[in-house]
């Protein structure tokens, strides 16, 4: 931006006598804005105190003790963390998240930047099928739980079992969602599958927004609608593409909704991620310390794929 | 387009969909057929008999219409919060000058990676103190507090580009600051605020992990929807209903405004510099 007052405050080169006037009137100004802004903001900062720094804060404190039910918390320095570290059960959870996580992200960009790039080729003949894609993203995702369910239930109701019957595949028949191995698998099919239509949408418009004198040029130049694809549009979508792999990497590290109704965390607690732990931890088990160590485990990792987007935040805010 | 796309790129789009189109078709299905043809598969061919006993009898079997009454009064109100706070903040940081104003700025617009999980446990304990478990205070103040994360970068993103003269004329004209913001900025504002009303909205009504900790009576629909929805439940038929009322509303507002959602995500997830 070319002015902005406020920042290029701190890093303003030395002053002549002209702008040391000028810095006078700034200043002044300065703190004519504050009663204002502050008013302004109150309302803000006192909400996003309560319920952001306040309980960031408190989050790690509580990690560092020992809290069981209504018992008198006790200190218990990094124990929380040693025992996390020691307990199969987060062990666990920590494959999952990963598994889940990737594989969540790569078959939901994957899909949507396929059909994206499909349909930028035919924008509109495809407007239809594009909208009830990124429909299932608009369903609430306790919802696509349930869905996902009476396609894995076990009984002749189930869809993916009953087609299996139908095509003479009747012996891969399985009890999906009961099945520690399969589980896992069954969730993250049902998270992608409402999650394609978000990367769909966003690469769609990184396509849509390639210049028109790019594509005549190509054209021109005798590029068949493949080699436009290939070597114009493909590269030009990568924009949306990064931009899908990163809401899509934060979504499924959140991820809750979906993994309480279709497994509830089971079974036998394999298909718990560290966002699921920590609720189990927590709030079945009120061992609200060691959930708040595990919670700090689930942010470190969010706050690892993040790097990226908040030093470009940082910067850009002026 | 340029050139002739080959003609087998929307037929082929359309059989993909197919995978997305079968699983929303089989819960409207499963909704208006008897319970019994429900349990043997909602495909089914061999005994065709539709029936809306399901969307008459659910609503004396789960509480279904309170909670729609209370998702809908949790989600207005936080939405209405939301535009109303969030454009007030977002002006202060884009255009006035005050100490602490980049720090503060900083540490908003970053907080949008922060999961949910990182601050339930303690509100739960903080809202157990305070007696406000099961009032919606305390599901509000977080609703309305986490959005600001993304609200305000959204709106003060749209304010970079907002014309300067046009605050300098009003401050020559000798508008104070709190005046320029109701009078000039915030009526020219309107779409960015819509655009946070509208993922607001959406947020606070699909919205379960919050609600699930902090409210025990008056419960919102997808608390109620993930509570009848145990893996070994029967009543395919009227939990098919509960999913279609509990989805409906944010399924239609999202489909309606798609554009403003997708452009609201583009830039609260900074790909718009």
């Amino acid at each position: 931006m070319s002015e902005a007052p406020a920042a290029s405050f701190s890093t303003a080169p030395p002053l002549s006598g002209g702008d040391q006037r000028k810095l006078a009137a700034a200043r002044w100004r300065w703190f004519a804005d504050m009663p204002a802004a502050y008013l302004l903001l109150a309302p803000v900062l006192v909400l996003f105190a309560f319920s952001v720094v306040y309980p960031l804060i408190q989050t790690i404190w509580l990690s560092f003790w020992d809290i069981k039910g209504l018992y008198p918390p006790k200190f218990a320095g990094i124990g929380n963390f040693i025992t996390l570290f020691h307990d199969a059960t987060f062990q666990r959870a920590i494959v999952t998240t990963l598994l889940w996580t990737v594989c969540t992200t790569v078959l939901s960009v994957t899909a949507g930047w396929i059909i994206a790039l499909l349909c930028s080729m035919a924008p509109r003949q495809t407007l239809i099928p594009r909208v009830l894609i990124f429909a299932a993203f608009g369903v609430s995702e306790a919802v696509t739980g349930y869905i996902w369910l009476g396609i894995f239930r076990p009984d002749a109701g189930g869809l993916l079992n009953s087609l299996l019957q139908g095509v003479g595949l009747g012996a891969l028949a399985h009890p999906w969602l009961g099945d520690s191995a399969t589980a896992i698998w069954c969730l993250i099919i049902a998270y992608s599958w409402a999650q394609t239509g978000l990367p769909l949408i966003l690469i769609f418009a990184a396509t849509q927004a390639v210049p028109r004198n790019v594509l005549e040029a190509a054209y021109v130049d005798g590029a068949t609608p493949w080699d436009i694809m290939r070597r114009v549009i493909a590269p030009l979508s990568m924009q949306g593409v990064r931009v899908a792999v990163f809401i899509n990497l934060l979504g499924s590290l959140r991820a809750f909704d979906t993994i309480y109704v279709l497994t509830g965390g089971g079974p036998v607690r394999s298909t718990e991620t560290i966002g699921f732990f920590m609720f189990r931890e927590s709030f079945t088990q009120f061992k609200l310390g060691y959930g708040a160590a595990a919670t700090l485990v689930l942010l470190v990792a969010v706050l690892i794929i993040s790097i990226p987007a908040i030093i470009q935040r940082t910067a850009a805010a002026r | 387009m340029i050139g002739k796309a080959p003609h087998w790129i929307a037929p082929l789009v359309w059989v993909i969909s197919i995978l997305w189109i079968i699983p929303l078709v089989g819960i409207v299905v499963t909704s208006i057929r008897p319970e019994a043809d429900t349990v043997l598969g909602w495909w089914r061919l061999d005994h065709v008999e539709l029936t809306l006993n399901a969307w008459i009898s659910v609503w004396s079997k789960y509480p279904l219409a309170e909670g729609f009454w209370v998702t809908l009064q949790l989600a207005s109100i936080a939405t209405v919060g939301s535009m109303i706070l969030t454009p007030a903040a977002a002006y202060a940081f884009q255009f006035l000058r005050f100490p602490g104003r980049r720090i503060l700025l900083i540490i908003i617009i970053n907080a949008f990676v922060l999961p949910p999980q990182v601050v339930i446990i303690p509100l739960f304990t903080l809202w157990r103190q305070m007696g406000l478990i099961d009032n919606i205070a305390s599901v509000l103040i977080p609703y309305v507090g986490l959005s600001f994360a993304w609200s305000i970068f959204l709106v003060k993103n749209f304010l970079e580009d907002f014309p300067r003269e046009l605050i300098e004329a009003a401050r020559i004209d000798g508008c104070g600051p709190v005046r320029i913001f109701f009078r000039v900025v915030l009526p020219n504002s309107l779409s960015p605020i819509f655009a946070v009303g509208i993922l607001q909205f959406l947020f606070c009504w699909n919205s379960l992990l919050i609600p699930l900790l902090f409210l025990r009576t008056e419960v919102p629909l997808p608390v109620i929807f993930a509570q009848i929805s145990g893996m070994y439940d029967a009543n395919w038929d009227l939990r098919a209903v509960a999913a279609i009322v509990t989805t409906i509303v944010p399924l239609v507002v999202f489909l309606v405004f798609q554009r403003q959602f997708a452009g609201g995500s583009l830039v609260t997830s900074g790909s718009k510099e």
